[in-house]
């Protein structure tokens, strides 16, 4: 950048000041805060006690956390596919040449995205319904009664059907970067490809896949973040019950620290197993898919 | 040397903005509401007349809360009248729905930056006492102007030893009782709500004909099953002495074989019996009772909160008339008080230790407590609603009530005998844990045996 149209760097460090300080008051203090935390005995109010490292050799060893981790890994799972899956597909779907009013799809898929995931989930409750929910109600008006059950107090299914919710509410989030990223495709591409005799499916594997997998990497780093942190839309669908069977790793942390006890020194230890888990699988996915298209490339 | 101008406003701006913001968050509450005067002014001079300045209460009679709801309306009323009377104290109110004041006071309390007033829940007494955060109000409460009158049995969640940290506050109500529609009972042949379950069970299998729930509940916060069954069921086991020996920490223990068999009991009713509408893990008290007031259910068992709504909802209608009230059945092979229901005073007028740093706010502090624990609440409660509080109030006269109200104070009050509700006491470390666990338990997930091994190491470990 020629000398004269560069700022000076008291210009930049002032503009970086406000953001700068934002970031470490709203992340970085609190992080540091709970890390100090976790080394106390702490159940609110002025008295703290330091006890080392005991509150992780109780989280290693607490059940309830691992059943909570197991959760989150199960939701990663389903919404990486139920999320980016479905969401590549119907942005396929969208950017054929058959489909009209494009932006109709665009924005009617996108707008579950905007909506408060506490709204979401009450709304996915009254779907899920014993006695007067949307399901049942169809499953027992096409002679199914059999199938209908009390779908929130059920565990063995329980985390399929919190997972409905965050799946239905994100697709559009994913379709429209998919979308963006398909569009920066070159069309010549696909008319050369047409002309070769290729159909929808091999062009979406051998076209638009490899020339969008960047993009798809980036969803795949917000949606294993994103549900790593799931916790509105379960807490007032189930409340991560029953029992613990729907339990995810914030709701055990906010329960820990607020509703069902005031223990925050514990609270912050798991707040802070949550940050290194979530770090471990985040890098650990990001490190598997790296050496999978490297070897690939070879 | 304009864009540089520029430059630096916009700069000053954001940083203006951001420290305004910061300096914000101190004043700032969820639902301010400033108190008017629509009531008549207390005529008596109050202790707190030698104080000016600012006085902060938090409590969660919200407006809402209080259409119907005798407690929250006296209280704030209570609130309003005592305003009026100290026209120099600014009280400031932060008013929250009960759920979130649960969660925002324990932030509070975490941060060591809790009101001047609150209300304080009967199972943090020990813990925040231990914390220094709540006052010792044990020689204002002795030496208050209404103390003949208290009812000192309320005082007992509020208490360390011998030291008390708070005015038992709003009204004295049931957590445990049967809302049965008679005219529904009647049909299936009983004059009355059966005393032990084995008619309950005979019932519903009319009742199963019918498509209707035999009794409906829900526990879907967790809470329910807890408050509002297994505090009075287990009564029915082990007896007063048994908690009050958990309270003292005396001996008494959790897997104790007659509060396992509670369970055991709770259980059975729960997973082999189809008294119960099936969803009651899904769904909450406040659900469930829409299947009672909808003609659904037969029966409702709930808390007092539950028979005020109720009763607002049915106004007028023929349910309304046919509506009755009944203790829990009991069990067959329960030996204690068959006629026992947990009732108390759930929350306590609290001072926060920072108060006493200034003389004159203590009193107008302690004022506003006693004002709305003292016998102008209680005579307001008992005129409007029928209901008792701290103070007693000598000779109600309930002929001005309709049959409803009357029949709901007698059965509160004088035709039942009390017992204690378990979640005012011991500590949230073993509620939280007992409450998943009797959750998973009443689906058949976990035995009697386990629930009650893990609420004991929670005893031991937090209590």
């Amino acid at each position: 950048m020629p000398e004269s149209i560069q700022p000076k760097k008291i210009v930049i460090f002032g503009y970086m000041l406000v953001p700068m300080t934002l970031f470490i008051f709203a992340v970085f203090v609190p992080l540091v805060a709970a890390g100090v935390f976790s080394f106390f005995e702490w159940k609110g109010g002025p008295n703290k006690i330091f006890i080392g490292l005991e509150n992780y050799i109780t989280l290693i060893n607490d059940e309830i956390f691992w059943t909570a981790f197991g959760n989150n890994i199960f939701l990663v799972v389903a919404c990486i596919i139920g999320q980016i899956g479905l969401a590549f597909v119907f942005s396929l779907m969208i950017y054929s040449r058959l489909v009209k009013f494009k932006s109709i799809h665009r924005t009617f898929g996108f707008f579950p995205s905007t909506v408060s995931a506490v709204a979401v989930g009450f709304i996915w409750r009254m779907v899920f319904d014993y006695k007067n929910g949307v399901i049942n109600w169809f499953l027992t008006a096409i002679g199914q009664e059999d199938l209908t059950r009390v779908w929130l107090n059920d565990e063995k299914i329980i985390m399929f059907v919190v997972a409905i919710p965050l799946i239905w509410q994100y697709i559009g989030y994913y379709m429209i970067i998919i979308l963006s990223a398909m569009s920066s495709v070159s069309q010549e591409i696909f008319e050369v490809a047409e002309l070769d005799g290729a159909n929808g499916i091999q062009r979406a594997i051998y076209i638009i896949f490899p020339l969008i997998k960047n993009t798809l990497l980036v969803c795949l780093t917000l949606c294993i973040a994103g549900n790593m942190k799931a916790f509105d839309n379960i807490y007032v669908m189930t409340k991560g019950g029953p029992g613990y069977s729907s339990n995810v790793m914030a709701m055990y942390a906010y329960n820990i620290s607020f509703d069902k006890s005031n223990n925050l020194g514990y609270g912050s230890a798991i707040s802070v197993g949550i940050f290194v888990l979530s770090l471990l699988v985040i890098g650990g996915s990001q490190l598997l898919i790296n050496r999978a298209t490297r070897s690939k490339e070879v | 040397m304009k864009r540089k101008l520029l430059s630096v406003l916009l700069a000053t701006a954001m940083v203006a903005t951001l420290m305004v913001g910061c300096g914000k968050t101190e004043t700032e509450t969820t639902e301010t509401e400033t108190t008017e005067t629509e009531t008549e002014v207390a005529e008596t001079e109050t202790e707190a007349a030698g104080y000016a300045g600012e006085l902060s209460i938090m409590h969660f009679s919200t407006s809402e809360e209080s259409q119907g709801n005798g407690g929250s309306d006296g209280f704030r009323t209570m609130l309003s009248q005592w305003q009026a009377a100290n026209p120099d104290i600014t009280l400031t109110e932060e008013v929250l729905a009960n759920a979130e004041y649960k969660t925002q006071i324990a932030t509070y309390a975490a941060a060591g930056d809790l009101p001047d007033v609150f209300l304080l829940q009967g199972m943090n007494t020990k813990t925040w006492a231990a914390q220094g955060l709540i006052l010792d109000l044990t020689d204002a409460v002795n030496s208050s102007p209404y103390a003949a009158d208290y009812n000192k049995a309320y005082l007992t969640p509020f208490m360390d030893g011998d030291t008390i940290y708070g005015y038992p506050a709003l009204t004295g109500g049931t957590c445990t009782v049967v809302v049965y529609d008679s005219a529904k009972w009647a049909e299936a042949g009983f004059d009355t709500f059966p005393t032990t379950w084995a008619d309950v069970e005979a019932a519903s299998a009319y009742f199963d004909e019918q498509g209707v729930d035999t009794i409906a509940f829900g526990n879907g916060g967790g809470w329910q099953a807890n408050s509002c069954f297994i505090s009075t069921l287990g009564n029915r086991y082990t007896g007063k002495e048994w908690y009050q020996s958990m309270i003292d920490k005396a001996g008494a223990s959790f897997e104790d074989a007659e509060f396992v068999a509670a369970l055991a009991e709770t259980q059975r009713l729960f997973t082999s019996t189809s008294i119960f509408n099936e969803d009651f893990n899904a769904i909450t008290n406040e659900d469930a009772r829409e299947y009672y007031i909808s003609g659904d259910a037969a029966a409702f068992i709930g808390g007092n909160w539950d028979v005020s709504y109720i009763q607002s909802t049915l106004s007028g209608t023929d349910l309304y008339n046919t509506t009755k009230f009944a203790v829990l059945p009991q069990p067959a092979d329960a030996t204690k008080d068959p006629n026992s229901q947990n009732i108390g005073l759930g929350y306590a007028v609290a001072v926060s230790t920072e108060v006493a740093n200034d003389p004159a706010k203590l009193a107008a502090a302690i004022d506003l407590a006693q004002y709305l624990t003292g016998p102008e609440f209680s005579t307001f409660v008992a005129e409007n609603y029928a209901l008792g509080g701290f103070t007693n109030v000598a000779n109600v006269d309930l002929s001005g009530f309709d049959q409803w109200t009357q029949d709901f104070y007698n059965w509160s009050y004088v035709d039942t005998t009390a017992c204690e509700i378990y979640d005012s006491y011991l500590t949230g470390d073993v509620w939280g844990l007992f409450n998943t666990d009797l959750q998973t338990m009443m689906n058949g997930g976990i035995t009697p045996e386990d629930v009650a091994k893990h609420a004991q190491e929670a005893y031991l470990a937090n209590y």
